[in-house]
């Protein structure tokens, strides 16, 4: 008798308990608190796990500046920030502000997400103040005529190289006049298999194609926006560009064996003489043990370099519209934020004044920073339609595909034009 | 012949087994630029323990664990209880319409996860219980598994024992206690393990429903360490290393519970 | 409460009922039956069944999450059925199935039988034969991945040893599967394991005492003893493993991403890309419900066919 009263007695405090610390947390709420302070949450994928401390400083000098909004910072990291997103607002929790990438801003603009930032700009000194940003970035994150975020960082993609391995192989080091060719041969003459040396690392896939298929003179989709435009001679030449390095100056997908930051690590054991890739990699280069600097990319017929943006939006569900103003626009160009930036090479911030981007050419390493700038010059971005995912994993798909040797370039871009067809159908 | 094979066989199989976690120990002690070298140093320089001190460092590492653990054994305990319960039901307690219910059962099992979440993180939402310790463990207080599994083990326990009861005039709830759960103690501590290795293990129902990171669990905490562009593979491993050690406790543990109540009970 | 009065039910049919009025021992049993079912029947209905319903009614509408939902009847179940990547799905899980659930059966029928049996250092070895049961998906992909490495793993190694020239495991379309499959069983064979040693714990040892006595062989005492006794284990670990089968995902998510060329891509991936990837959470809905109409079918099919060979105690 005693025992099962027991069990059931257990049941129930169990459920007790639940139900007690359900209603614990249950009233945490996103509404202003007893002291009329007003609390804002902010949704980021960009700051962990490097660069939370940054973060936590802009937040701190903000909330000195705005002493009635208590900002609240949320991280994800980037796999599964979207997943987060989604979900939170078909919930109706989204967080009142929140990180966007440029490739996925369209899908939640038009969906009607976002909030009309132009709507709750105040007038003067708190105003939408457009001489502050860079108008490409500002305009990248327009739609409609209407500012739905306010860009807060981006990045650009150069060219590594490691200066030792060119000295040694009496290679004269890359420049910005480089095109393709120059690229390739230096490539063919630094690579040395047998020592695992590669003279070359550039990823076949996606953000890789749109942007050689630029150099190359082509257009992913026709002027419309209605049709692909890729299976076209010039990206029959970008792919064929990227898909010839594999195997030759680049190690094949085989060789790679799906090893995590296979090229990050590659490059910095010194076995890697040019690498495309990021700024964001700068912080991670500063103690290997050998020169290296970066330029901007060898182009073909144009340059053309990949910029990624990121951006601040608020929530068009969100309740504290004025206060989502303050803050993405304190995130995005205060200088406190960019020179917050700058220090910590977190990214650059998409501001026009020049002498706050200046203290980024102070930093020593690496030497040629300037290209970083010079690079900005001549850009692509990326094709964004609404269905963006699926069309970024047709294309990537179908180029690894010709990179295996498995399909023809023709044929695979073909197939992904079919797809991509498909999607904006 | 025959028993030289056999240890051979299982020895062998064992040192195969051992593998990941062996490689994961070296990997968590390897300085962060060694790591990923193909093929592994698995005598790397200057092993440190610098990754262990990383991880408590970047993540409010006890409160994670800590977390993990009440939760693990909280929803190990309710599910121990609602599926012993159901698993007698389905086993010795015939009702009109008992196979189809049992059928709806398993057929939660059926249903991917990550189709369920969305409706299930509205569902928390109207409840208004997003972001609270109790949506985390709410889907793991019944577990169709473990009724599955125990109503298998309880059909394995000869009916005369419990008639046997019968005729000393014990009700269901004196069955159910002192005859079925005695004899079915090995499924009991074999589902333990699996029900807390669930909920300890459990990543993707987290991650939607928490968003303070006081409430944050193991699975969440490793994840991110994961950037966008650059993952510390040896603080990971060093968490996957640590996160594996209160499971295999809690076998060892079992383990020891399934030998002991088989000798106890007779039944071997 | 009184409900311990109740007596139990005979080995088959209602309760018999020999003291009181029989309708008040009906709903004292009724109430029983609802005691033990209840705590599990009402979290079950909250927190499974509900959002079952909600995907359902999701599987009715277009959705991308962020906007409202569009209602489309059964457009989505009719757009997958013709859906060349649904079916494509749909073979690669078939095929994971095909080549995992016989290698884990076996391999773990045969750890739990050696592993019965008196050794030394048994309680370890078990231990040791459930350490990947209990290591993450993380570590174990990692590991995996890094033993099949086409250019620099031990298995082509060891392969080159004995003049096989290795494939590309799992960077190749044709042998991606079978690595999945691999990594798969060796993962799961503990869990095995660890299901029928319990089963087989549970065999009196008399029953195989008698039949030593009468002088049978130890394939014999196997086939005709210890088979039909553990076949209510053997149940549940083919039908556990069947429906966990049709929903791998972890493994494949971490170890391929569903590549090379979409060769790993299997339903529930597919579930996970429509929902969380590409905005098309209906189709996603619509796909669940196709996949749990195929692993409902199989298991009924299990069910009605296990009186032919599951014997209880």
């Amino acid at each position: 008798m005693s025992r099962h009263v027991k069990i059931v007695g257990a049941v129930a405090v169990a459920a007790l308990l639940a139900t007690a610390c359900s209603q614990g947390s249950a009233t945490r709420g996103t509404t202003a608190d007893a002291g009329g302070k007003v609390t804002l949450r902010y949704f980021t994928f960009s700051a962990a796990p490097d660069h939370v401390k940054d973060l936590a400083a802009i937040e701190q000098a903000f909330e000195k500046e705005n002493p009635d909004v208590d900002v609240v910072v949320e991280t994800a990291p980037f796999d599964q920030y979207f997943t987060k997103l989604q979900t939170s607002i078909a919930g109706g929790t989204a967080p009142d502000t929140f990180e966007l990438n440029y490739e996925n801003f369209v899908t939640y603009a038009s969906a009607g997400s976002l909030l009309d930032l132009g709507t709750v700009a105040g007038d003067g000194a708190g105003g939408m103040d457009t001489s502050a940003y860079a108008p490409e970035s500002l305009n990248a994150f327009k739609r409609d005529g209407k500012q739905y975020a306010l860009p807060a960082s981006f990045s650009t993609v150069v060219l590594f190289y490691n200066k030792d391995l060119f000295d040694k192989a009496g290679v004269p080091v890359p420049t910005a006049g480089w095109t393709w060719q120059d690229e390739q041969a230096a490539a063919e003459k630094l690579t040395d298999r047998k020592k695992g040396v590669y003279g070359d690392f550039q990823p076949v896939q996606f953000f890789e194609f749109y942007k050689t298929l630029k150099q190359a003179g082509g257009a992913f989709l026709t002027p419309d926006g209605k049709k692909s435009a890729f299976d076209s001679p010039q990206g029959v030449k970008a792919a064929t560009w990227l898909v010839s390095k594999v195997g030759k100056t680049m190690p094949t997908e085989a060789e790679i064996g799906g090893t995590a930051d296979y090229d990050t690590n590659l490059f910095k054991s010194g076995k890697l003489a040019m690498w495309h890739n990021g700024i964001w990699q700068f912080a991670g280069l500063k103690d290997v043990p050998f020169q290296w600097d970066v330029v901007v990319e060898p182009g073909d017929v144009s340059k053309a370099s990949a910029v990624f943006h990121n951006a601040v939006a608020a929530s068009s569900t969100t309740k504290h519209g004025k206060q989502a103003w303050a803050w993405a626009r304190f995130l995005s160009a205060s200088p406190v934020a960019a020179t917050t930036r700058i220090q910590s090479s977190w990214e650059l911030p998409p501001i026009s004044d020049q002498q706050v981007l200046a203290g980024y050419l102070k930093d020593p390493k690496p030497a040629n920073r300037q290209a970083v700038f010079d690079s900005l010059k001549s850009i692509a971005l990326p094709p964004v339609i609404k269905r963006q995912q699926e069309m970024q994993d047709a294309v990537t798909k179908e180029l690894s595909e010709a990179a295996a040797g498995r399909k023809s370039v023709q044929d695979a871009l073909k197939a992904a034009a079919t797809e991509v067809d498909a999607l904006l159908g | 012949m025959g028993r030289v094979l056999r240890y051979l066989l299982v020895g062998v199989g064992a040192l195969v087994m051992l593998f990941p976690f062996g490689w994961a120990v070296i990997t968590s002690i390897t300085p962060s630029d060694a790591v990923l070298a193909v093929p592994p140093d698995f005598t790397p320089d200057g092993a440190s323990l610098d990754a262990y001190g990383r991880l408590l460092e970047t993540l409010p590492f006890w409160r994670i664990v800590l977390n993990s653990a009440w939760i693990g054994a909280a929803s190990t305990t309710l599910q121990l209880v609602t599926s012993a319960m159901a698993a007698y039901a389905f086993a010795r307690l015939p009702f009109p319409g008992r196979g189809g219910l049992f059928a709806v059962y398993l057929a939660t099992l059926m249903m991917p996860l990550p189709v369920l979440v969305v409706p299930l993180f509205i569902e928390m939402r109207a409840f208004n219980l997003v972001d609270t310790y109790f949506a985390l463990l709410a889907p793991t207080i019944a577990s169709a598994f473990g009724v599955f599994l125990l109503r298998q083990a309880i059909n394995q326990v000869p009916r005369e024992f419990d008639e046997a009861a019968v005729l000393d005039g014990a009700g269901h709830f004196r069955i159910f206690l002192y005859v079925v759960l005695p004899l079915i103690r090995p499924a009991l501590a074999t589902f333990a393990i699996f029900g807390f290795m669930a909920s300890w293990n459990s990543y993707l129902w987290p991650l939607i429903i928490i968003k303070s990171p006081e409430f944050m669990t193991l699975p969440l905490g490793l994840a991110t360490l994961h950037g966008q562009f650059t993952t510390q593979w040896d603080v990971v491993m060093a968490g996957s290393v640590v996160s594996v050690v209160p499971i295999l406790i809690l076998y060892v543990f079992a383990q020891k519970h399934v030998i002991a109540s088989v000798a106890q009970s007779g039944l071997k | 409460m009184s409900v311990q009065q109740a007596r139990p039910a005979a080995r088959a049919g209602a309760p018999v009922a020999h003291a009181g009025p029989k309708r008040r021992r009906g709903w004292r049993y009724a109430g029983t039956v609802a005691l033990f079912l209840l705590p599990s029947l009402v979290p079950l209905t909250l927190y499974t069944l509900i959002p079952m319903a909600g995907s359902f009614w999701t599987s009715l509408h277009e959705w991308d999450l962020i906007t409202d939902m569009r209602w489309v009847g059964l457009g989505n179940y009719a757009e997958l059925v013709g859906d060349p990547d649904t079916q494509a799905a749909f073979l690669h899980t078939l095929y994971f199935i095909a080549g995992y659930l016989p290698l884990v059966y076996v391999g773990g029928l045969g750890l739990a039988v050696l592993l019965n049996r008196a050794m030394p250092a048994r309680g370890l070895l078990r231990g040791v034969y459930f350490l990947p049961v209990i290591t993450s998906w993380v570590v174990v992909a990692l590991m995996w991945k890094w033993l099949l490495n086409p250019a620099s793993g031990i298995v082509n190694w060891a392969l080159g040893l004995v003049g096989v020239s290795g494939p590309g495991w799992w960077t190749d379309p044709d042998w991606a599967m079978p690595s999945i499959i691999l990594a798969s069983a060796w993962k799961d064979l503990g869990f095995v394991m660890i299901i029928l040693l319990a089963g087989l714990q549970a065999i009196p040892r008399e029953y195989q005492e008698a039949a030593m006595v009468d002088g049978a062989t130890a394939w014999r005492r196997f086939r005709h003893i210890t088979l039909p006794l553990l076949s209510p284990s053997t149940f549940f670990v083919v039908v556990i493993s069947l429906i966990n089968g049709f929903q791998v995902f972890d493994q494949v998510q971490i170890m391929t991403g569903g590549g090379p060329g979409g060769a790993t891509q299997v339903v529930v991936s597919q579930i996970y890309d429509l929902t969380f990837r590409y905005g098309r959470a209906g189709a996603a809905s619509a796909l669940s419900w196709l996949l749990f109409a195929l692993v409902l079918l199989v298991t009924i099919v299990q069910i009605r066919g296990q009186k032919r060979w599951v014997t209880y105690g």
